[in-house]
């Protein structure tokens, strides 16, 4: 089950963030997805360790913490798609999938004349495609 | 790669992993060395590390090798076993808090800014206090019985040469009774290596006693293995040493001053002789000699194949042993534990080679008997060999983590084991700069104990700052971590610390979550511990969370008042950002030479009244806005930048607070900070200002508070709901003269904490209303003004103003002027802005009453239409001279008001005044007043005028009038037209117009008129005394006999603005008509929106053209119907034609007849000449109905003809004729057409060229037309057969 995705800006600013639990755990998931940067940006200045495919986006399991695991994604406007997840066997493809129509829904929604670059995604359809794509992570993975 | 010696862990190696010598001593040594204030023991600690040595090592291989460096560990015999867990516990939570104190006193203020540079210095960040826990923690592991390198090689026996019976007291030392556990246990060898020692203590006598006793000890226990120690040989007075070889191994520095005073430098040098003989003569040979001794031992029961597979099969053996976790118990005579103690052995004789081949040997072994605890500890030392050997990190690595998670494995029983391995192993990969991979240790020996792993998580986290990259989001991460668990064992001081170095890193990130959660916990431990102050700062940077939930932003606002209430006393900050302040909101209003009315006047733009001004004021000099450098002249120097303002007057400040939460926040005492100087004490007040600069800001504001004597300010109260933005005007008057700067504002929120914001340090941008030289002011003069005393100030008011009106209203208001000043004002002027809404009447309409002052009155029918025409000019409106306004009475004067047309009007007018007698900086003055009305559409008055083929000179009018209005019933009263040369007259009753009297809401009515230019008739002489009916009553006569003047004030001037407003550039054209609708409101129907309903309301249309193509008319005049009898001849018809120019130039005109062949009767096609060509009234109809029928009609009559006229006529006659016409005259010339059979004719088949003479009129103007084609206008004529 996804617990969380966020969208954190290139000056590492975070864009949107929502959690998918009934529990009252905002802040560890804020703290978790704000450490993530650091492994981001250390996947992004090693090139050694991010392998041959230096275009590649997906930034793969970034670190796994208590019980969640962390993923990553970095488009090439250095924005950031971060997913906290609380499956163990995760399958790449699955993740891989996610973030491509994630990347997609976020493309939408910045693409809004009127939303700021930079500043948070208030966009409520943008929330909605979101929480739909994160319901059907779960049940692809099922399938 | 660095020597492995060198790093932290190999140098805590060589400390740690060394010989330990067991020392035994009696009561009187430690008497006799507690004279110096040490025990014994601690009197020979710091000779048993040796630096420079050389001794010659020799252990399993033949190769001697050299030590040089050699530490012995000494402990009482008492002290050799496992420390206890609690005492050590307790002893570690001592530490931390002695540490967290004494860091927490030394915390800066300020959080220190970490970044990537400054990270990459080792161990700066790291507080010190670290490593010292983590060797307390290393040591509560010793004395373990499954590892040798804890067990004491020697044992120095001490006794005094007190002692009675010294040589029996060196056995009793050793009795085995005493003898710690281990050795007693059977896990050592109990014998071991012992060392005689006779302590003599000077201070008890000369040495005699203690020689002999050491000869029989020399006979006794053999020569080599005694040594005699003579202490406190200084007898006459404490020594004080230099270097205190004590003091770095106490642990309380404050005891040091007197260690070892007894001890001069022979005592000193006899100790350390005795210590490195100790060691480098019996402790070394004795463990090589072991070494070699085990080495053989092992070599023959253990190497070779033969000896392995033997070994194995043994083992397999064995297998169904107890399978206890500490394995099978392993006697010291045991193969294994003989094994290991010659790998200790070698490892503290730093033969790593042989350590390591010896503890692979016994690894295997162990972990076949399935003795975890051994094992793991022999894979420890693994582990730490490779390391000192520089070899192969994986291995190593391996090697720890293999130790480490079997220690984790074994629970409790290895926690504190699997505590140093994890420590072992974190300065291991610390060493090789793989901090990550520390922090992530760290992490793992977290174990149960919360203070434990508050402290594993904080060094997680500067291991993370160490890494490279540093990794700064961890860090602060397990920098809340920790805290959190620092929180949970009390330790608040710590907690605090932690949480500070975190918010290092969040500061100026937008995680405003995390940011919230970490200053709003360190405000409440700052609250708990009593420093309220800085818990406030802290509070006060996330009261403005408008992201929190409403539960959140509740707890937030409550812990922040009880914590400030807790203070005790009203708090003081610059920075709070409750409620929010919007900075670009900040308007200053004040009045120099211009004044408002009423403070919308003040929100227009500064253009606006300037250009309504600009003809008002004196201007100085010849460009445009030089009066106000010239008043700047008038100014001194020093003081022309900044603003005026008047003694007594007040300077309004606008500002927006906004609350940013989703609670009510009560605010009250809103008022400005300002600060007055007189202006003599200029220099005073600098100085004031320097010594203001030094003082904290805060103090600053209070001092300026508190001085009111020369000014004072208003204070609002008011309450902000969730998320409200209110506009709050603050003001404050200056009494004296001087200068007056507006410092900031100040409130108090919930009316327990004071908030400043200080105006001039904020944003460079101020959005001033005054803001004609924006460009030459800086900010600060923005809120600078000079006081100057004070002069007259005039207040004013429109009296009745509607702020809603219908349009055409019209209405008498009065202008209401006062002067509550004592000196007198001179020179009024007013200019309005919008003249067709507003005009300025006669004093004496003030008396008479409306709106009966309108009408005609029945003596005076000939009142003079222009009675006075300055008051028509736009430009500005002088008053009287002998006005004057002073004193309670106010000055009034009528003013005429009309709703011009509908929307939103804003009204300016601005009074212009000289100031009488003072002599001052500002001369004259301004007075702004500004009304909005809203003006609703009423009645929609439209007017069609076409000629009369009748008459000539005359015109049918047709009246369109909808009542646009929802619910209002108007009566239309009266159509007059404007000027003497109209006459209309109603074509039909009012009664049949009008049944009701009334048009209703929505309704749409029609009504026709005749208009004749009665110019006409009364020719060049233009007799005044001819009264023209240009007034006609819509009503019934018997209802109501008033008629309003239309050629009188105020009707004429809003007549004159309404037709100025159409800007028709040929005003003197005498073909057009203006007309004035008047209408009233009907009284009965009270329900309308408006609080006053319309009384009268007049509806002007101007410039109707009533000559729709040129300046020349004609009529075609003769018989409609005749009878003729075709049976005897044709018909010939005469007709005439009138011609009429009403241009003031002589026009030439050409009659053209045109004989059509084929098509005879039938109409040129509609589509030419369309412009130049007479049409039917139809065409020109604006109005869509009447003009589909009459289109309709026209067709079907074209097609009546067309089938009809078989027969057309022919003009007979002169086909064209041209005649002069002078100007404005008319003209009679004859037409004749011949008829041939009976029918309807359309005699519109010639045409009218026309041409006026340039002559007469001179040049005259280019639009007029000069020449035209006109085709004629359909005549018919019907012919019929006479019987």
């Amino acid at each position: 089950m996804i617990v969380c995705v966020a969208v954190v800006g290139h000056q590492n600013n975070p864009l949107y963030i929502q959690s998918f639990t009934e529990a009252d755990d905002a802040l560890k998931l804020h703290h978790i997805v704000h450490c993530s940067l650091d492994v981001v940006d250390e996947r992004v200045n090693n090139p050694k360790k991010s392998g041959p495919l230096l275009n590649e986006t997906f930034l793969g399991l970034l670190y796994p913490i208590e019980n969640f695991k962390v993923y990553g994604y970095l488009t090439n406007t250095k924005v950031k798609f971060i997913l906290v997840t609380t499956d163990l066997d995760v399958k790449d493809a699955d993740v891989r999938n996610f973030f491509r129509r994630f990347h997609a829904a976020y493309v939408d929604a910045v693409s809004n004349p009127f939303h700021v670059p930079g500043k948070k995604i208030t966009s409520r359809t943008f929330a909605e495609r979101v929480s739909t794509i994160v319901k059907s992570f779960g049940l692809t993975s099922a399938v | 790669m660095m020597d492995p010696a060198t790093t932290p862990l190999g140098q805590m190696l060589l400390e740690e992993i060394t010989p330990v010598v067991m020392v035994l001593s009696t009561p009187s040594v430690e008497d006799s060395s507690l004279k110096n204030g040490l025990s014994f023991l601690h009197l020979l600690t710091p000779f048993c590390s040796f630096n420079n040595i050389d001794v010659p090592v020799r252990t399993a291989s033949d190769q001697p090798y050299r030590l040089h460096k050699f530490k012995l560990r000494l402990f009482y015999a008492s002290d050799v076993r496992r420390p206890d867990l609690k005492v050590a516990k307790e002893r570690l939570k001592q530490v931390i808090t002695e540490a967290g104190e004494k860091v927490f006193s030394e915390l800066a203020s300020d959080v220190p800014h970490i970044d990537h540079e400054h990270a990459s210095s080792e161990y700066r960040n790291t507080p010190s206090w670290f490593q010292f826990l983590n060797k307390e923690l290393v040591r509560v592991a010793s004395f373990s019985d499954h590892e040798a390198f804890d067990h004491p090689v020697a044992c120095i026996l001490a006794v005094s040469s007190n002692d009675e019976g010294p040589i029996n007291r060196f056995v009793d030392l050793y009795n085995s009774n005493k003898l710690p556990s281990l050795l007693n246990g059977g896990a050592m060898d109990p014998n071991i290596l012992k060392h005689y020692l006779l302590v003599h203590d000077n201070q008890d006598g000369p040495a005699e006693r203690a020689s002999k006793i050491f000869t029989e000890m020399r006979s006794t226990f053999g020569t080599s293995d005694c040594s005699l120690l003579c202490i406190n040989s200084s007898v006459d007075a404490p020594i004080k040493h230099q270097v205190n070889p004590w003091a770095s191994h106490m642990s309380d520095a404050s005891l040091s001053q007197g260690l070892g005073c007894f001890l001069n430098t022979d005592d000193i040098n006899e100790i350390k002789n005795l210590m490195q003989n100790l060691s480098s003569k019996y402790i070394i040979p004795n463990m090589e000699q072991k070494i070699r001794e085990l080495n053989q031992q092992v070599s023959a029961t253990r190497k070779g194949f033969r000896n392995q597979i033997k070994n194995l099969w043994w083992r397999k053996g064995k297998e169904d042993g107890a399978d206890s976790p500490n394995g099978p118990m392993y006697n010291y005579s045991s193969i294994e534990s003989q094994i290991r103690v010659l790998g200790d052995y070698a490892f503290m004789l730093r033969d790593y080679e042989l350590a390591l081949s010896n503890y692979r040997l016994i690894s295997t072994d162990y972990k076949i008997d399935k003795a975890w605890k051994r094992y793991a500890g022999v894979q420890e030392m693994m582990g730490l060999t490779y390391f000192m050997l520089d070899q192969s990190r994986k291995e190593a690595e391996y090697c720890m983590e293999n130790a480490f998670s079997t220690y984790v494995k074994l629970g409790s029983l290895g926690q504190q084991n699997a505590t140093r391995c994890g420590l072992w192993w974190i300065e291991m990969l610390k060493a090789r700069d793989q901090y990550k991979e520390a922090a992530t240790v760290y992490f793992r020996i977290c174990g149960e104990d919360i203070l434990h792993s508050a402290v594993m998580l904080e060094q997680a986290s500067y291991c993370y700052m160490l890494c490279k990259p540093s990794m700064l989001r961890k860090y602060g991460f397990h920098l809340v971590l920790s805290g959190e668990q620092y929180k949970k064992c009390n330790q608040i001081k710590h907690a605090i610390r932690t949480y500070r170095n975190a918010l290092s890193v969040l500061k100026g990130s937008t995680w405003s979550y995390i940011n919230d959660h970490v200053h709003f916990h360190i405000g409440q431990w700052y609250a708990s511990l009593g420093m309220y102050d800085v818990a406030v700062k802290h509070m006060m940077e996330i009261l403005a969370c408008s992201h929190q939930s409403k539960a959140t932003q509740e707890l937030f606002l409550s812990d922040f008042l009880q914590t400030v209430k807790k203070t005790g006393r009203t708090f003081e900050v610059t920075k709070l950002q409750l409620p929010v302040i919007n900075i670009s909101s900040i308007k200053v209003i004040f009045e120099d030479y211009r004044t408002f009315g009423s403070p919308s006047a003040a929100n227009i733009r500064e253009a606006l009244w300037n250009s309504l001004e600009e003809e008002m004021l004196p201007s100085f000099s010849t460009a445009k806005s030089n009066w106000l450098e010239l008043q700047s002249k008038l100014i001194p120097k020093k003081n022309s930048q900044s603003n005026v303002c008047i003694a007594g007057e007040a300077v309004k400040v606008n500002i927006e607070f906004k609350n940013p939460l989703q609670i009510p926040i009560p605010i009250s005492g809103v008022a400005l900070i300002c600060r007055h100087s007189g202006s003599t004490d200029e220099a005073r007040s600098d100085e004031n200002q320097s010594n203001m600069e030094k003082n904290n800001e805060i103090d600053h504001f209070r001092e300026m508070s508190s001085d009111n004597t020369s000014f004072s300010v208003s204070e609002v109260d008011f309450s902000l709901g969730g998320g409200e933005t209110t506009m709050v005007q603050l003001s404050v008057t200056p009494s004296v003269e001087g200068t007056l700067s507006i410092l900031g504002v100040r409130w108090k929120l919930s009316g327990t904490i004071i908030g400043f914001h200080n105006f001039e340090s904020s944003h460079p941008k101020k959005n001033i209303v005054k803001g004609r030289r924006k460009s030459n002011y800086s900010p600060n003069n923005m809120f600078k003004f000079m006081v100057i005393k004070s002069i007259p100030k005039l207040q004013g008011s429109v009296r009745h103003l509607p702020g809603k009106a219908y349009a055409g209203d019209l209405r008498q208001l009065v202008l209401e002027l006062r002067n509550p000043s004592d000196f007198p004002v001179k020179n009024l002027k007013m200019k309005i802005s919008h003249p067709r809404f507003l005009t300025i009447g006669n004093p004496e309409h003030i008396k008479s009453e409306f709106p009966a002052c309108l009408t005609k009155k029945i003596d005076s029918v000939n009142n003079d239409a222009q009675a006075n025409p300055g008051i028509m000019s736009d430009t500005v409106f002088m008053f009287p001279e002998d006005t004057s306004i002073q004193g309670e009475n106010p000055f009034l004067w009528p003013l005429w008001f009309r709703a011009a047309f509908p929307g939103d009007i804003s009204l300016c007018m601005s009074i212009y005044y000289e100031i009488g007698d003072i002599s001052s900086v500002i001369r004259y003055r301004t007075l702004r007043l500004h009304y909005n009305v809203q003006i609703l559409p009423s009645l929609d008055v439209s007017f069609q005028i076409s000629p009369s083929r009748m008459r000539m000179q005359e015109f049918l009018v047709r009246l369109d009038v909808v009542n646009k209005t929802s619910s209002e019933s108007f009566q239309v009263y009266q159509l007059s037209s404007v000027g003497k040369h109209w006459e209309i007259s109603l074509l039909q009753p009012p009664d049949t117009i009008f049944p009701l009297q009334s048009l209703m809401a929505g309704q749409a009515i029609s009504c026709f008129f005749t208009l004749k230019n009665s110019r006409l008739l009364t020719s060049e002489a233009n007799e005044p005394a001819m009264h023209v009916r240009s007034d006609l009553s819509l009503v019934p006569q018997s209802s109501d006999n008033l008629v309003f003047n239309i050629n009188n004030a105020p009707l004429i001037n809003f007549h004159h603005f309404e037709s100025i407003a159409k800007s028709y550039t040929d005003q003197g054209d005498l073909n057009t008509v203006d007309f004035v609708l008047i209408s009233r409101s009907l009284k009965s129907d009270n329900n309308s929106g408006l609080s006053d309903p319309p009384c009268v309301m007049s509806h002007h249309a101007c410039h109707l053209s009533t000559a729709s193509t040129g300046p020349i008319s004609w009529l075609v005049d003769g018989p409609r119907t005749l009878q003729h009898d075709f049976s005897a001849s044709f018909c010939e018809i005469n007709l005439k034609m009138h011609l009429y120019n009403s241009s003031h130039a002589t026009a030439i005109v050409r009659i053209d007849t045109l004989d059509s062949a084929g098509s005879g009767g039938v109409v040129q096609s509609p589509t030419s000449d369309i412009q130049a060509g007479w049409h039917d009234v139809t065409p020109t109809t604006p109005t869509s109905e009447p003009k589909v029928t009459s289109n309709a009609f026209e067709t079907q009559l074209k097609k009546a003809l067309s089938l009809d006229s078989v027969s057309p006529y022919i003009w007979s006659g002169s086909s064209s004729t041209n005649l002069h016409l002078e100007p404005m005259s008319s003209v009679e010339t004859p037409l004749q057409i011949c008829v041939f059979s009976p029918g309807t004719y359309d005699l519109s088949s010639y045409v009218l060229n026309w041409k006026l003479s340039s002559k007469g009129h001179g040049g005259g103007d280019e639009t007029k037309q000069q020449s035209g084609k006109c085709q004629g206008y359909k005549y018919y004529i019907t012919v019929l057969q006479s019987s």
